[in-house]
């Protein structure tokens, strides 16, 4: 155990991360790279790409009150220092996305208003779920809440986003790929490090799995929520490309119906198998309504 | 450097299994020494070849000079995971966490 947290150093993330894929970059994308037209000229297809960054930049926050929070609670050094560089990660994905927010025509005055208006309140409540077991300072629960179930979603949203806008808009696409890879590391830290503490705590795996079921309830809903509504559809479709193929299903040609399924079977399969890696059976939540 | 920090692996130089060379895929995600070492997945349409595994934690393949055999060490360096190189029911080669 302690040979694997010792990889997780300062010196190895400054080497992999700001002097590694993020060197050169601006708001984590290329300098010279724009959101493009079809998107800031049509006024749907604006406040669609807005809509998304929003429910991106709610995540994000919570990713960050939750890595920070976990600092105090963790109960060693090693990992205190790797929530410290998960902590930095955390705030450059909301700063990097709140610029987007701003490239897409946001003020700095209305942004707290646009995130409230277009904030899902299911994603609302998963974070809620989440942050309280920050609160509490419970490392366990919190860890697995985080880097398993948050990351875990992040991971699979980010992925299909990038996939998605590879061609159509390289500059998103850049900006995601460049969180995909500091996601990368949060979940390994969280499997790994749990993966050893759940074999010492089995007393706390019923707790972790309801809170496992809740988020997992608050997800499903988030998806649904996103792909159901008429006014979060775009009114026009980029032209299909090969690139956009993701686990079977061409994100610039599918259906909101197809993208909801793809991402949900992709989400709750990968739930399922990162938790029985560290011991949690997966517990399956309520349909939402 | 540790003797983890070994990206795929620490396999030799056992003549019976074949060489691979390893050039440069586009992976940036870590230095550029370890670049070889790793490229992205694309999906489950990707073949992997003989010397190459998919980290379950991160879903990026690790490549080895080497082809790969039962029981081999990998190292994951984007998500920093240990693995061991195991044949999953399928008959494929897959790689296990070690925790």
């Amino acid at each position: 155990m302690t040979q694997f947290l010792a990889q997780y150093s300062i010196q190895r993330w400054m080497e992999m991360c700001p002097q590694g894929y993020l060197e050169d970059t601006v708001y984590g994308h290329e300098p010279n790279e724009h959101e493009p037209a079809v998107i800031l000229d049509d006024d749907d297809e604006r406040e669609a790409a807005i809509r998304t960054t929003v429910g991106l930049v709610v995540g994000e926050r919570c990713a960050l009150a939750a890595s920070s929070g976990l600092i105090n609670a963790a109960p060693d050094y090693p990992s205190k220092r790797f929530l410290a560089t998960q902590t930095l990660d955390e705030a450059r994905h909301v700063e990097v996305f709140t610029q987007r927010l701003f490239d897409l025509g946001v003020t700095a005055d209305n942004l707290e208003s646009t995130i409230d208006r277009y904030a899902n309140p299911n994603l609302v409540k998963f974070a809620e779920v989440l942050l309280e077991k920050v609160a509490a300072g419970d490392f366990l629960a919190g860890v697995v809440g985080q880097n398993i179930v948050l990351e875990g979603l992040a991971f699979s949203v980010f992925e299909m986003l990038e996939a998605g806008n590879r061609e159509f808009n390289p500059k998103f696409a850049h900006t995601l790929s460049g969180t995909i890879a500091d996601e990368r590391r949060h979940v390994g830290f969280g499997e790994n490090r749990i993966g050893s503490l759940i074999a010492q705590h089995p007393e706390k795996k019923a707790e972790i799995e309801r809170m496992q079921q809740e988020m997992t309830y608050y997800m499903l809903a988030v998806f649904a929520d996103s792909f159901r509504g008429d006014d979060n559809k775009p009114k026009s479709a980029p032209e299909p490309t090969a690139s956009a193929e993701w686990h079977g299903t061409n994100l610039s040609t599918a259906s909101p119906e197809e993208m909801e399924a793809v991402l949900a079977n992709t989400v709750l399969g990968e739930f399922k198998t990162r938790l029985a890696r560290v011991g949690i059976e997966y517990q399956t939540p309520r349909v939402p309504a | 450097m540790t003797d983890i920090d070994v990206s795929a692996p620490g396999i030799g130089a056992d003549p019976s299994r074949r060489r691979y060379e390893l050039e440069e895929t586009g992976f940036k995600e870590v230095p550029k020494k370890w670049r070889k070492f790793y490229r992205h997945w694309g999906g489950p349409l990707d073949t992997l070849a003989p010397n190459e595994v998919i980290c379950p934690v991160c879903k990026v393949v690790i490549r080895a000079t080497r082809e790969l055999r039962p029981g081999d060490k990998v190292y994951c360096m984007p998500c920093m995971s240990r693995m061991v190189v195991v044949v999953a029911e399928s008959g494929r080669l897959e790689a296990e966490v070690i925790f």
